[in-house]
């Protein structure tokens, strides 16, 4: 199977590969799995006044999972975070030009910003003062 | 979907023990009977079965002489697709503490890479491979096929790991 000139290129120089401080806490993380082939993906995020001012990641798989995960990470940079929350699997395949076999690897860094946004929620629900109600749906993220 | 009953084209039970003297004979008894180059007499749609039956019975042999597959199979038979991401009826997903584990053990791996101990590390890896592998079989026999769907995707990210390993040594 012939991947496409994007994946080669972020297969070939990763952008944003690394790790940021998981327990501190601007910092959201996400980490997911595909149970079909063993892949694994960490994908990091921190955040500033809402926005997405930095993003990582660590992905063993194949160059489609590398791939899709550099390009969230590249994207996401700058993002606020409801805006990175509303990242569709089926923009990274088709940026990527990723063929059906590969559409799962998509999914898998669509679901890992969705971990590493939640992840910074939850900390933030539960260490959010009084005076700012958190409501029922993001407490239970 | 029809899920091809392997078990009954071999003559066997339905079980994750099976006699492999009694699989390997009734293959070959098989692989005789189908062989498409036994059928000449046949017309073009009579070929065609009988090639369609001999591909049939290769990934019947295939799946149940294979003790890994052999599980998987019997998974998917009882209601568990390890191809498959339906939250039900698809692989289970592993828990974080599992996928963090082996994003950490990545990480030592490097460690392992860069004068640590490779072949320790390949070791571990190994050891828990054939662990799951055996719980799962053992969960089979109770026919808890849940708990051995588990085991059984845990072996994957093993397995996967353990490729790692490999390709850089």
């Amino acid at each position: 199977m012939a991947y496409s000139d994007k994946v080669i290129d972020h297969y070939e120089n990763p952008r944003n590969v690394g790790s940021l401080d998981k327990d501190a806490d601007d910092v959201g993380t996400g980490i997911v799995g595909a149970p079909a082939c063993g892949d694994v993906m960490k994908l990091q995020i921190r955040v500033e006044d809402g926005v997405i001012v930095d993003a990582r990641f660590k992905t063993y798989g194949c160059g489609s999972a590398i791939a899709s995960s550099s390009l969230v990470t590249e994207w996401v940079k700058g993002m606020n975070v409801e805006d990175a929350m509303s990242i569709q699997n089926a923009q990274i395949a088709e940026e990527l030009s990723l063929p059906p076999v590969k559409i799962h690897c998509s999914v898998l860094a669509e679901d890992a910003i969705k971990a590493a946004i939640r992840d910074y929620q939850a900390k933030h629900a539960a260490r959010a003062p009084r005076s700012e109600p958190v409501t029922e749906a993001e407490a239970s993220k | 979907m029809i899920i091809p009953d392997h078990f009954a084209l071999l003559s066997l039970p339905r079980q994750v023990d099976i006699d492999r003297d009694a699989l390997e004979a009734r293959y070959l008894e098989l692989a005789r009977e189908f062989h498409p180059d036994r059928v000449v007499a046949a017309d073009g749609a009579g070929q065609r079965a009988a090639v369609e039956r001999s591909s049939e019975l290769n990934e019947a042999y295939r799946t149940l002489r294979d003790p890994v597959r052999r599980a998987e199979y019997l998974c998917k038979l009882g209601g568990i697709d390890l191809e498959s991401t339906d939250p039900k009826q698809g692989a289970p997903a592993m828990g974080h503490a599992f996928l963090l584990d082996m994003i950490e053990r990545r990480e030592r791996l490097a460690v392992a890479r860069d004068g640590g101990d490779i072949e320790a590390f390949r070791g571990d890896v190994e050891r828990e491979l054939s662990a799951v592998t055996a719980t799962a079989i053992a969960e089979l026999r109770r026919e808890r096929i849940r708990s051995a769907a588990e085991q059984l995707v845990a072996r994957r990210y093993l397995q996967r790991l353990l490729d790692e390993v490999d390709a850089g040594s």
